[in-house]
């Protein structure tokens, strides 16, 4: 936009036309207070504390010229009345004075009247300290205040609005940033005003309470101390806080957080800017599911199984064992005798020497980052191959940007994109929501589908046809292979056909196809319901993606939104038995989690490792496998299920205790940094392998297989019938054999830097860079303005691997695999849904336990008609796995044919009757008594 | 010659006739001034409640960091103080302590006072930590009355930033 000039205080600068007063101040260095304004959200002129003299340049009615004096400058006709700067755009030549005695008068006026009705209790309050109410009081306030202290409006202190946040109203000046951040941002309108005058008041519209998964931010926001979490109550003053940079493992977003330290405790959860990733925000799961770092179940020393009971015992001894029995069983089975599971919450560095250890002195790929259930999807290729074009950043994406999200929840599956999408829309991008039932991101859809269930695979073959019908393949500028047989799979199904299988009609089909052709830049995020449809799912989305153009640029491709914080760094780094670090796939798979489970019972696995997973706690096949097991290894958090299992149990650093990187959804690698010393003698988990892999080299194991080749093959993975050439032209040049002596984990991550194809340059050095400061940074007035929300991120806002495809090196396969018919033998779909507050160990001691849902399985009102199910009442599912009794919601947004249950509930498994990702289940009645 | 020494020792033996200044402490102790700044106390309301809000003033404005509160949130079934908030910990580090009376002036609620107790030795530097029930004066020995902001509603209120007690 065109610059203006504007003279602020007799200084004279540009600033870009449509900016407010306010900032426009800003940029030249001159402060306004405020309170109300945010620039996140749009101005409202509520507080009056902005208030300046503004003037502009008087016209000539003749000519529509400025006028000039007879000094020859503009004649500026001042406004009669002092104008509140966050409301008024600045103009070619505006006067804006901000100083003068008339601006002074006011602003002491407006804060001397705020503080009528504020209790002065800066003492006992969280806010004190970094609250901008005194801070703007001691910069512009008047020194005392003619109000008499024991007039003031007294309240009942402080009101729960929600389990999280409580509300102190007679702090509470009024501003409705809180309001406005829930109507305008989270797009959860729970807040609102009730009463008027001096008994005006902040209240919570819904039931439950301020049910919203963003609730946290207003606290954040509040420019008093009117707002507190219940997380961070009475806990600390905020001088004492040290900040220590992490990053947020609970989901795929990877928000940068502040851990603020007390000493070695944990006080608060606060966000940390990164406009690449959570801008200013973080999620309630961010916020207050970090209480695991300090719970007191959390293991402290190694334990190992004597005489039938877990016992403690030094390190050295528990390493010792485990090398010892891994040792043995490969020399007497051979390495593939030994699986190993890691989590998708550890670390790039974590996952990177577990596979190397297993790879390189086991010989074993029998390696997995998913429990083995049955419910487990695909492995999730395309996200990587096709995943968005480096330098994407959704902050700076808008109009003439499409997003489409599919088959995904993004508020239960990474809650933070529903703010990044909604900021988006704001800027004028388009937003289609395809999914199988309704979803809260529906409300803010500019086209919201919904397919039947299980046909999302049809849709997006629509969806491919009408592009293919529309451009054909012009687009299609990457190298590919299959375009023929492409043509000819399209060729088998019309839109017309496929709208009927998947109950959109045709020519909204159509609208989206050509929607997406005409955005300029396309992002295609689908989640947990898109991937529980299989793998033919995410290809098909990598091809409309590449059809039309909307890969390999920034700001285009596919954002998959995998479970775990970590499991993009899990494929990465090859923690699957089909495929080596950097996608490179092997011509021998080993095992996979799902296939370990039998193996062990059979014996053709005889030990396991498990480091952060609780296959236990979910699947009775895993419990009787580990039981079965000759040795089971497991380093985890706490002593779960599995561990309880385990011959040898060792304690694992959490987050907050160990240095590591992580890679989001979007493929940021982040660095998160160490917040706090070791729980008792807990170990970051890369130092336990390290210490398992220096007592191997002590007994003399040797190294198990030559590791200097990635294998070249045009196998694919998992023989799904098509190749992805990552395997035949990345070339890894792997080194001598590791002395397994790395000191720091950034000696690893130099490691992976050289030998993970797409990780160069990923070093600890490039990772601190800050690149360009956001809005917040270190500037003029932010301590005013945003004191409480000012997280300048000095440590490094991460950096985005190019995806797989950019730079052609790889060709990308058009083929499709035949769309099946779905089976119909039972009546329901049994789809489980991923819940942002599950079963998630992490969130043990959070105050989220509480909103964790009691298992049940959710039906449509068709359904429940149809078999006389009442809410409440107790329903037997069969399926061809099993059965299993629930009790039963009845819900408007379940479509009929669907059977809906928690994803991950504790205590509680669908495991029982799942057969795959999804179950067809016949359900029916449980009459008691 | 004895004369020049007589005259020398003028003085001495003129004190010998003299009362001595020094006292046999520690049988005999000398009274300290009102204004000394010895070891400190936290302080009461007449009705037994704590005048000490937990928060954190004192810590903030101690130059030596010889301060430690962790405050906690009353509840009705234990008021503790007045007010939503109190110290759950308040330590101080003797040690540590310069006695410069900071934290007395920071104190919102002149729960914080240097008072006369002088005698701080300790065989062991873990004694020089001042735990809260060390500091505490026992429950009949508080004075003065709760404002009356604080004590008449029924709401638990929090003592303003200013407030004469």
């Amino acid at each position: 936009m065109a610059d203006v000039t504007i003279t602020v205080n007799g200084v004279t600068f540009r600033v870009p036309a449509g900016t407010n007063v306010v900032d426009a101040a800003r940029i030249g260095g001159i402060s306004i207070p405020v309170f109300c304004y945010h620039p996140r959200m749009k101005p409202v002129g509520m507080c009056r504390m902005c208030l300046v003299q503004v003037g502009t340049p008087r016209l000539d009615p003749a000519t529509r010229q400025p006028m000039l004096g007879e000094d020859g400058r503009p004649v500026i006709a001042m406004m009669p009345k002092l104008q509140t700067g966050c409301t008024t755009p600045v103009s070619e030549g505006m006067v804006i004075n901000t100083e003068s005695d008339e601006v002074q008068f006011a602003q002491k006026g407006v804060l001397e009247f705020l503080l009528t009705s504020h209790p002065l209790d800066c003492p006992v309050c969280d806010k004190g300290g970094e609250c901008p109410l005194q801070n703007l009081t001691m910069a512009w306030g008047p020194g005392n205040s003619r109000f008499d202290y024991n007039d003031k409006v007294h309240f009942e202190k402080p009101v729960h609005l929600g389990d999280l946040i409580l509300l102190d109203r007679e702090r509470c000046i009024l501003c409705a940033r809180c309001v406005r951040f829930q109507d305008e941002l989270a797009d959860d309108p729970v807040l609102g005003f009730d009463n008027r005058g001096r008994n005006w008041m902040i209240i919570s519209k819904s039931d439950p309470p301020f049910d919203s998964k963003f609730s946290g931010n207003t606290t954040d926001i509040c420019p008093v101390g009117a707002l507190t979490s219940a997380d961070f109550r009475f806990k600390a003053r905020v001088w004492e806080l040290s900040s220590k940079p992490v990053v947020c493992t609970l989901c795929p977003v990877g928000c940068n957080l502040s851990l603020d330290m007390r000493y070695d405790q944990l006080m608060r959860v606060m966000p940390r800017e990164n406009g690449a990733v959570n801008d200013i925000w973080i999620c309630d799961k961010g916020r207050f599911g970090h209480r695991f770092i300090e719970h007191e179940s959390r293991l402290t020393t190694p334990l190992i199984r004597k005489g039938g009971h877990l016992v403690e015992a030094s390190w050295d001894e528990a390493l010792a064992l485990v090398a010892e029995k891994l040792a043995a069983v490969q020399s007497s089975r051979g390495g593939s005798a030994i699986a190993g599971l890691a989590s998708p919450r550890l670390s790039n560095e974590d996952l990177y020497l577990f596979q190397k250890l297993f790879r390189e002195y086991f010989g074993s790929h029998n390696l997995d980052h998913m429990p083995g259930s049955a419910a487990d999807v695909d492995y999730d290729e395309h996200g990587a191959l096709m995943g968005v074009g480096k330098g994407t950043n959704l902050m700076e994406m808008g109009a003439e940007s499409l997003v489409l999200v599919i088959g995904a929840d993004p508020e239960e599956e990474a809650p933070l994109y529903v703010l990044r999408l909604r900021a988006m829309l704001e800027r004028g991008a388009k937003l289609v929501v395809a999914n199988m039932r309704p979803t809260k991101l529906d409300r803010s859809a500019t086209t919201r589908l919904y397919y039947q269930p299980g046909s999302e695979l049809a849709f997006v073959r629509g969806l491919l046809r009408a592009v293919f019908d529309r451009v054909g393949h012009e687009r299609l500028h990457l190298k590919h292979s299959g375009l023929e047989q492409l043509r000819k799979t399209l060729s088998d199904l019309s839109v017309e056909q496929a709208a009927e299988l998947c109950g959109v009609p045709a020519e909204t089909i159509r609208a989206v196809a050509q929607a997406l052709l005409e955005a300029k830049q396309g992002l295609i995020m689908y989640g947990a319901e898109a991937r529980s449809a299989g793998a033919g799912m995410s290809e098909s989305l990598g091809v409309l993606a590449a059809l039309t153009g909307k890969v390999g640029k920034p700001g285009s491709g596919l954002i998959a939104l995998l479970p775990g914080g970590n499991s993009r760094g899990a494929l990465d780094m090859g923690v699957r038995p089909d495929a080596r670090p950097g996608y490179a796939v092997l011509s021998q798979r080993g095992l996979g989690a799902r296939e370990v489970w039998p193996a062990l019972r059979e014996g053709r696995v005889k030990a396991v490792w498990i480091a952060g997973l609780d296959p236990a706690a979910q699947l009775p096949a895993a419990r009787a496998a580990l039981e079965a097991a000759d040795f089971v290894v497991v380093q985890e958090l706490f002593l779960t299920a599995t561990a309880k299992l385990a011959d040898v149990v060792l304690p694992a650093a959490s987050v907050a205790e160990r240095e590591g990187t992580y890679t989001n959804a979007e493929r940021r690698v982040q660095r998160s940094r160490q917040a706090r010393q070791a729980h008792g003698e807990a170990r970051p988990d890369w130092q336990i392998i390290q210490g398992v892999a220096q007592h191997l080299s002590e007994l003399s194991v040797p190294v198990a297989v030559p590791t200097q080749r990635v294998e070249e093959s045009s196998q694919p993975v998992g023989g799904k019938g098509k190749s992805k050439g990552p395997g035949k032209t990345t070339a890894v040049t792997v080194a001598e054999p590791s002395t397994w002596d790395y000191l720091t984990p950034s000696e690893i991550a130099a490691e992976i830097a050289e030998r993970v194809p797409g990780y160069a340059g990923i070093t600890y050095s490039a990772l601190a860079a800050t690149g360009q400061g956001g809005d917040w940074g270190r500037q003029t007035n932010e301590a005013i303005f945003y004191d409480g929300t000012n997280y300048e991120n000095s440590e490094g806002i991460g950096i985005q691997l190019p995806n797989l495809i950019e730079g052609q090196k790889t060709a990308v396969s058009l083929g499709l695999r035949p769309l099946s018919k779905p089976a119909h033998e039972r009546s329901l779909l049994l789809v489980s849904q991923s819940l942002a507050y599950d079963g998630d160990l992490l969130l043990r001691g959070s105050l989220l336990e509480r909103q964790i849902p009691q298992p049940y399985v959710a039906l449509s009102q068709t359904d429940a008609d149809k078999l006389n199910i009442k809410p409440g009442d107790t329903v037997r599912l069969d399926s061809a796995a099993g059965e299993l009794t629930l009790s039963a919601r009845v819900v408007d947004d379940v479509p009929a044919g669907v059977a809906l249950i928690p994803a991950n509930l504790p205590n509680f498994s669908a495991a029982a009757v799942q057969t795959g990702p999804r179950t067809r289940v016949n359900l029916v009645k449980v009459v008691t008594g | 010659m004895i004369g020049q020494l007589l005259k020398g020792l003028r003085t001495t033996f003129g004190y010998i006739f003299t009362q001595p200044v020094t006292v046999q402490y520690p049988e005999v102790k000398r009274p300290v001034r009102e204004r000394f700044r010895g070891r400190h106390e936290l302080k009461r309301f007449a009705d037994g409640k704590e005048r000490c809000i937990g928060c954190s003033l004192c810590a903030a404005a101690c130059p030596a960091d010889a301060i430690l509160v962790v405050p906690a949130e009353n509840t009705p079934d234990h008021q503790v103080s007045y007010g939503e908030r109190y110290a759950a910990t308040y330590e101080i580090n003797m040690l540590r302590c310069i006695f410069c009376g900071y934290c007395e002036d920071a104190c919102p609620t002149n729960a914080i006072v240097l008072e006369h107790q002088y005698e701080l030795s300790f065989y062991d530097r873990r004694d020089s930590i001042y735990t809260k029930e060390m500091l505490l004066v026992p429950e009949d020995q508080g004075h003065g009355d709760a404002p009356p902001i604080l004590t008449q509603l029924e709401r638990r209120p929090s003592p303003p930033a200013q407030i004469d007690l």
